[in-house]
């Protein structure tokens, strides 16, 4: 049997179909953002956790401000506090141009021009975030001085001398590893972005 | 005619276009209504570069065809589709046995084609000149009348080899 021969069964096919003809392109709306978003959830959950966990710790710091004494003490609480509601607004700030620029009503190429000032936009945020965080550990590791109670470890002589480096420590580790993870998912966002814009524009142009 | 309506005539008067690429490329109902799904929508984010410097149906094979590509080398991460209420897709069930038992030979053999050639079966089966073939495909037109007519000998001997 001959390939021509199948040429009728295959028109046929065409016959058995229906496509809804009442398809909502809303439909393409939620479809894109749903495939967008979802290569960015790696990014949003932990900084969504991290951000209640801030506000948590500043409505902690808030309610102990008595146990804070002397007027410097109380002004490091101040000023963690205001960090610990600063770092997660530029956290979500943030985010959310990354979200926003999801726009199905765009072409893949605009969606991925305002996608890299987006992530642009993102990673200075990020590493003012990171910058702050060093401030966050210097009031936080005096804070918890006066927070947990006076105790030996905190009256030790060396316990600033080794919660400040192993903070320093710790904050550069993570920064680097957070910020490296970060910039992997956005890149990983970012080529499947540009491989559809370019396959897609070829077609249309050929 | 606004944009949207002007694409839901278009995939109106090509859905059988739609379905028969995505039929072919899957080997299940859902990976077959998934990859009509990123079909349209692969469509839909396209539309507006659509210059018209060729045929709508030739467009559309051709975003179909790479998009079922796509879609086949993504294979374990997958396309993550939007749920859709059952009756985006009508099936009608087949009333003729014999077209039936034909569309299983038919699928059963090209499934065995690489996707080079795949795509041009299904082409040659749209009824779409060679010239046209070589245009959505890629390749010399004389590069298809001599894969074509390899594929159709390989097809004929096994075909011939079933029934």
């Amino acid at each position: 049997m001959e390939l021509d021969n199948f040429k009728n069964t295959w028109d046929e096919m065409s016959n058995q179909v229906k496509v809804n003809q009442n398809l909502n392109l809303k439909i393409f709306d939620k479809m894109s953002k749903n495939q967008f978003h979802s290569s960015l959830k790696k990014i949003v959950l932990p900084e969504i956790i991290g951000s209640i966990a801030c506000f948590g710790f500043a409505i902690y710091v808030g309610f102990n401000f008595g146990k804070l004494g002397t007027i410097a003490y109380q002004i490091t609480g101040l000023i963690s506090i205001l960090l610990f509601v600063i770092l997660p607004l530029i956290s979500l700030m943030s985010i959310q141009g990354l979200y926003k620029s999801a726009d199905i009503s765009k072409s893949y190429a605009d969606t991925l021009k305002e996608f890299t000032i987006q992530k642009i936009r993102f990673c200075k945020l990020q590493k003012l975030n990171f910058t702050l965080c060093y401030l966050l550990a210097v009031t936080v590791i005096l804070l918890s001085t006066k927070l947990f109670g006076s105790n030996h470890i905190t009256d030790s002589k060396y316990f600033f001398l080794v919660s400040y480096g192993a903070g320093y420590i710790i904050l550069q580790f993570v920064s680097k590893w957070v910020f490296k993870g970060y910039n992997k998912t956005i890149q990983k966002t970012e080529n499947l972005l540009q491989e559809l814009s370019v396959y897609n524009a070829q077609a249309a142009k050929q | 005619m606004n944009k949207k309506d002007a694409f839901l005539t278009a995939i109106g008067d090509n859905q059988g276009l739609i379905f028969k690429v995505a039929s072919v490329y899957t080997n299940s109902i859902e990976d077959r209504n998934d990859l009509m799904q990123e079909i349209i929508y692969q469509l839909w984010k396209s539309f507006d570069d659509f210059g018209q410097k060729s045929s709508l149906s030739t467009w559309m094979y051709r975003v179909a065809m790479n998009t079922a590509i796509y879609y086949l080398k993504l294979d374990k991460r997958k396309i993550k589709t939007f749920p859709l209420d059952e009756h985006f897709i009508d099936v009608k069930a087949m009333d003729n046995n014999e077209i039936e038992e034909k569309w299983q030979i038919l699928k059963q053999h090209i499934d065995n084609l690489d996707l080079l050639d795949k795509g041009i079966v299904i082409l040659y089966l749209e009824n779409k000149s060679y010239e046209e073939i070589a245009q959505i495909i890629g390749i010399s037109i004389s590069n298809i009348g001599t894969k074509l007519s390899r594929i159709k000998g390989k097809l004929r001997e096994k075909i011939s080899k079933q029934l």
